[in-house]
């Protein structure tokens, strides 16, 4: 499903992601790891085109992404990102637009879907997310939490093969975390292929087929949660996990 | 005759004056945000081509005096052939001296929004147009309306330049009051009493929208 072969990018004279490759399998749920700085979230960002690769090649679910393309203007890359869902830290919903309209919004733009069938949808996938009482508060409105699980929301709309989290829980109140990880743990019961930066261990423990563990833009680790959790074979995943504990 | 009276005798001649002040500025304040949003998009495009133009466009109309222009525009240009009526030189000069202004307070605005929010609307496969259109420009409504209603009512007065390419504004039709009845305290008093009722109207308006536009949390 994703392919990525010896991708490198720097910023300046940073080398945030240092000749990475990985494969990940349809229905896979891998866990990215790794103190900040390690290139986890310029992985995901790499993934759906935010960021451009300086070196390497992404193949995703047989489309290629090579350097060089200019990632704004490409109608292939508009493309790509359909079936990518990516859910942010920050959350970046609309909030000019109701839930529901942040829903619908990718739906009727991208897709022209007619505005009926997207209402209706949408308002199934904020049901799913468990806010189909709050479809038309603004995200002003909503809680950090509620806020994560409508840009969830957003990104099922588009019917993603892959979604991509880049530490969706991170900027939330602690006691807000737990709800949206029990809609990610929903989608990856589901069979999606998630690949997801956090530092929510159990999380990782639980739910992920497979653990990375990334520090100075290479992988160093790449497991099963088991394996990496109890018996970590790199030093500095151990160095990591034993400041986490 | 005593003042007042007089003042009410000319009122429906400044009054005809202040319809053209007004018609004026709403025209350029239309085509000057319409060209303060093409060149404020210019400004912020990738293409170094545009950003270029947009550039020089604002360091062009922003560093001349409107006067200036509207001089040229209308005194200068018919030695080059191109002969405009007071009001199309008008409309033109403020139009696009307003559009100067106009795009760097639009550019300002876009910029001013968090950068997650293209990349969000990206990631749903917008293009970057539908990503402007649909996720960023409507957000930045509310945080331009201050500066906006700002540099609308600077047009506004902006518009009393026109007098000097013989559009009969407000304040010319003052002046020529003035050249008949020589009554020049009465008169452009009145001027300046009727200036202060059209900025506050507008100051009321821009406060509602202000309000009307800022959303529920």
């Amino acid at each position: 499903m994703i392919q990525v072969s010896n991708v490198s990018k720097s910023f300046g004279q940073l080398k945030v992601l240092d000749d990475v490759s990985l494969e990940v399998q349809s229905g896979e749920v891998v866990v990215i790891i790794g103190p900040s700085g390690s290139g986890k979230s310029t992985l995901l960002r790499c993934l759906n085109c935010l960021e451009q690769v300086d070196d390497g090649l992404i193949n995703i679910d047989g489309q290629a992404v090579r350097p060089g393309v200019n990632y704004l203007k490409s109608k292939d890359i508009y493309r790509l990102r359909q079936g990518i869902g990516m859910v942010f830290q920050r959350f970046n919903l609309f909030p000019h637009m109701t839930a529901l309209e942040n829903v619908i919004e990718g739906p009727i733009t991208v897709r022209k879907t007619p505005r009926e069938e997207a209402v209706e949808k949408g308002l199934r996938l904020l049901d799913k997310v468990g806010l189909a009482d709050k479809a038309n508060a603004y995200p002003g409105q909503l809680s950090g939490g509620q806020q994560q699980r409508v840009a969830i929301a957003r990104s099922l709309a588009m019917e993603p093969k892959i979604m991509l989290f880049d530490e969706p829980t991170s900027a939330l109140d602690p006691e807000l975390v737990g709800e949206v990880l029990a809609v990610m743990k929903n989608l990856a019961k589901e069979g999606m292929t998630m690949m997801v930066v956090t530092h929510e261990m159990s999380f990782a423990k639980e739910v992920a087929d497979r653990v990375l563990f990334m520090d100075e833009g290479k992988i160093l680790e790449d497991g099963k949660p088991s394996q990496i959790f109890s018996d970590p074979r790199h030093p500095r995943t151990r160095e990591f996990l034993k400041k986490l504990l | 005759m005593d003042s007042l009276s007089f003042i009410w005798s000319v009122l429906p001649v400044l009054l005809k004056g202040l319809v053209m002040t007004v018609q004026l500025a709403v025209l350029a304040i239309i085509f000057g945000t319409i060209i303060g949003l093409i060149i404020a998009l210019m400004k912020i495009d990738h293409r170094p081509l545009l950003n270029w133009f947009g550039g020089l466009y604002t360091w062009f109309f922003r560093g001349i005096p409107l006067l200036v222009q509207l001089i040229f525009l209308y005194y200068g240009l018919p030695a080059v052939g191109i002969v405009l009526t007071p009001y199309m030189a008008a409309v033109i000069g403020l139009s696009l001296c307003g559009g100067a202004y106009i795009a760097e307070i639009i550019r300002a605005g876009i910029q001013s929004i968090e950068k997650g929010q293209m990349e969000a609307a990206l990631s749903l496969g917008m293009s970057y147009g539908q990503a402007m259109r649909r996720g960023i420009v409507p957000q930045t409504y509310r945080r331009l309306l201050p500066p906006m209603g700002n540099e609308f009512i600077t047009l506004l007065k902006d518009v009393a330049l026109v007098s000097v390419i013989t559009m009969v504004d407000l304040l010319r039709s003052a002046q020529l009051l003035n050249q008949t009845y020589f009554r020049p305290f009465e008169l452009y008093a009145t001027v300046a009493v009727l200036y202060l009722i059209l900025t506050s109207i507008f100051t009321v308006v821009v406060g509602y929208l202000e309000k009307k536009l800022t959303l529920p949390e």
